[in-house]
Formats: structure tokens, sequence, C-alpha cells
């Protein structure tokens, strides 16, 4: 008896908290959503957003920490609800919850979830060890073609510090990481060296990410190599 | 897959690669720096991949002493296997 309730309890009940990280600058949404996450055993966050970089930031996160998700749009230009599921919920419940508050011209989409293991390679330095520059700038670039003539390919190869010019403009791999991209690999330069060497707005392949999201690829892979 | 031809050029010391690549850079000649194939191997670990018109002017680099090569190679892959055949 007093076990069916206690069903009943858990079954009616599902946990939802709100995160309102409008106008909160990167990287203040992807914490705020992280640690409601880990307060809650099972449950939904839902994280308003008022920007692309954010959104896709704090997707990155669910992704990272195999949560599925859904993202609504929402009234404003920019602004996003992204409904992050935890633990034990019944998906149905979760989309007919949403779908509730949604209006009919609202966007509703499912992201496909990352399944990503295996490979990843972090590239911390424009040159593959240490000793004379010219030389570890041709080794990089060799290499870089090794992994693009390899298969299987890794899921995912990580750039910071001085890594982050080779997915730059003037980069001489950038056909091979294009081709990386193209086999399904995912490129991620760190934001804070773009910013750092003034080269935000001369990435060409890939995407921005942070230290949340490196550190997750780094983890969440079978197998990490390190260079630089 | 089709079937595509490159040259490649392979050097005696990775210092010559280094050099051969600022000559072609100041040439405005299109290459691609790559680990030797296993297949060749007898020469230093970093190699120059070229278009085969380029590689006919690399070969007159070469012979007025321009530019130091061991040897050159065609490459041809046809996404199955790789084929190597030594010009000089």
């Amino acid at each position: 008896m007093v076990i069916v309730l206690i069903i009943i309890i858990l079954g009616g009940i599902t946990m939802k908290i709100e995160v309102d990280a409008r106008k909160e600058a990167c990287p203040r949404p992807v914490i705020r959503t992280k640690k409601e996450l880990e307060s809650i055993q099972d449950g939904i966050v839902t994280t308003i957003v008022d920007n692309e970089a954010a959104k896709d930031n704090v997707s990155k996160l669910a992704i990272s920490l195999g949560y599925s998700f859904i993202i609504d749009k929402g009234e404003e230009d920019s602004e996003y609800y992204i409904h992050i599921t935890k633990g034990n919920v019944n998906d149905m419940e979760v989309k007919k919850d949403i779908a509730h508050d949604m209006d009919q011209d609202h966007n509703l989409t499912i992201p496909k979830l990352d399944s990503t293991r295996g490979l990843t390679i972090a590239i911390g330095s424009n040159k593959m060890g240490n000793g004379e520059e010219e030389l570890g700038k041709i080794l990089m670039k060799s290499f870089i073609y090794t992994v693009r003539e390899t298969t299987p390919f890794p899921n995912t190869i990580v750039f910071y510090n001085s890594g982050v010019y080779l997915t730059c403009e003037g980069s001489e791999v950038l056909d091979d990481l294009k081709g990386l991209v193209e086999e399904g690999v995912e490129i991620i330069s760190c934001g804070a060296c773009l910013d750092y060497y003034h080269l935000q707005d001369k990435i060409q392949v890939g995407e921005v990410g942070n230290m949340y999201l490196i550190y997750e690829k780094m983890k969440n892979a079978n197998n990490t190599i390190t260079l630089g | 897959m089709n079937t595509e031809v490159y040259g490649v050029i392979v050097f005696k010391s990775t210092h010559y690669t280094i050099q051969a690549e600022n000559i072609l850079r100041e040439k405005d000649i299109g290459f691609k720096t790559i680990p030797t194939p296993r297949e060749i191997s007898l020469s230093c670990g970093l190699a120059i991949l070229v278009t085969m018109d380029d590689l006919e002017i690399i070969k007159d680099m070469m012979y007025k002493g321009e530019i130091n090569v061991l040897n050159l190679y065609k490459y041809i892959r046809d996404g199955k296997k790789n084929q190597y055949e030594k010009i000089i």
C-alpha cells in the first residue's frame, strides 16, 4: 500500500526548474543550467536565453551530458526556451507539456542526440612538439593531413591556445579540417583563445566552444590524444 | 571515387623540405606538405604533394639547381589503393 502510494507520487510529479538567463553573458547561462541539472535526480530544466550563442552553448551542454532536449522559440527575436530532460521522465509527458505552452507558429526542434565516444584529439598549439618553430609547424600540417587520411576518423578535434590559428584564416590545414567536418568530425575552437589572439572574425571551420565543452569532449571520449 | 593523380616530391632532409616550401610559396605554386608515404619511405619524413602540371615546373627547377630534391614520384590514388611510380 505504501509502495503504491510512493509510485503514484513519483509518477505524478515531475521536477521542473526554470533558469531565466536572458541578458546574461557567456558562460553564465551554461553554469546556471549545469548547477540546476546537478541539483535534481530527475526532471526538466528550462533555460531561457536571448541570443544564438547562448542557445548553442546550453544545447551543447545538454548533448555533452547525454540529456535530451527540445528548443522552443520564444516571442522575441533570438529568444529561446531550452527544455532539458534529466533522468527518468516520461518523454510524452514532456512533449505534451511543452506543446501546450506553445503557439502554432513557434518552432519545435528536437536535435539529434550525440552519442560522442571514440577519439578526441586535443591540439594546444599551432606547432607539434617543442623545438624549432618551422619544424613544429610543418609537423603539425603533416599530422593533420594524416588524421584526414586515416580511418576511422576521430569524433572530435578541439583546438585551444595557439592551436586556434589552425582553424582560422591563413591556416594551411583548412582544406583537411573542412574535409574532416564533411566526414562528420566535430571541430571546436576555444572561444577565449580566439578572443585573446583577436581571431573571432577569422574562424573558417568548425564551431566555437568554451572550457566546459572542451573538458566534456576529452572526458567522455574513450581515448584522447593531446598534442601541442 | 575518381582516380586522382598527383606529384610527390621527396627530400634528403627535412631542411630541404622546409626550403622547398618557401620556394614554392614564393613562386605561388600550390602544394601540400604530407608525411612521406610508407610505400616510398626511403627519404626524410616529410614530402610535398603538387599537381602533375606543377611537377613539370619543379623538374625544371631541379635541373637548374634551384631546388634540392631527392626523388619525384607519380602518385595515383583511386580510393582503394595508392600507387606510386618513381619518375626520377
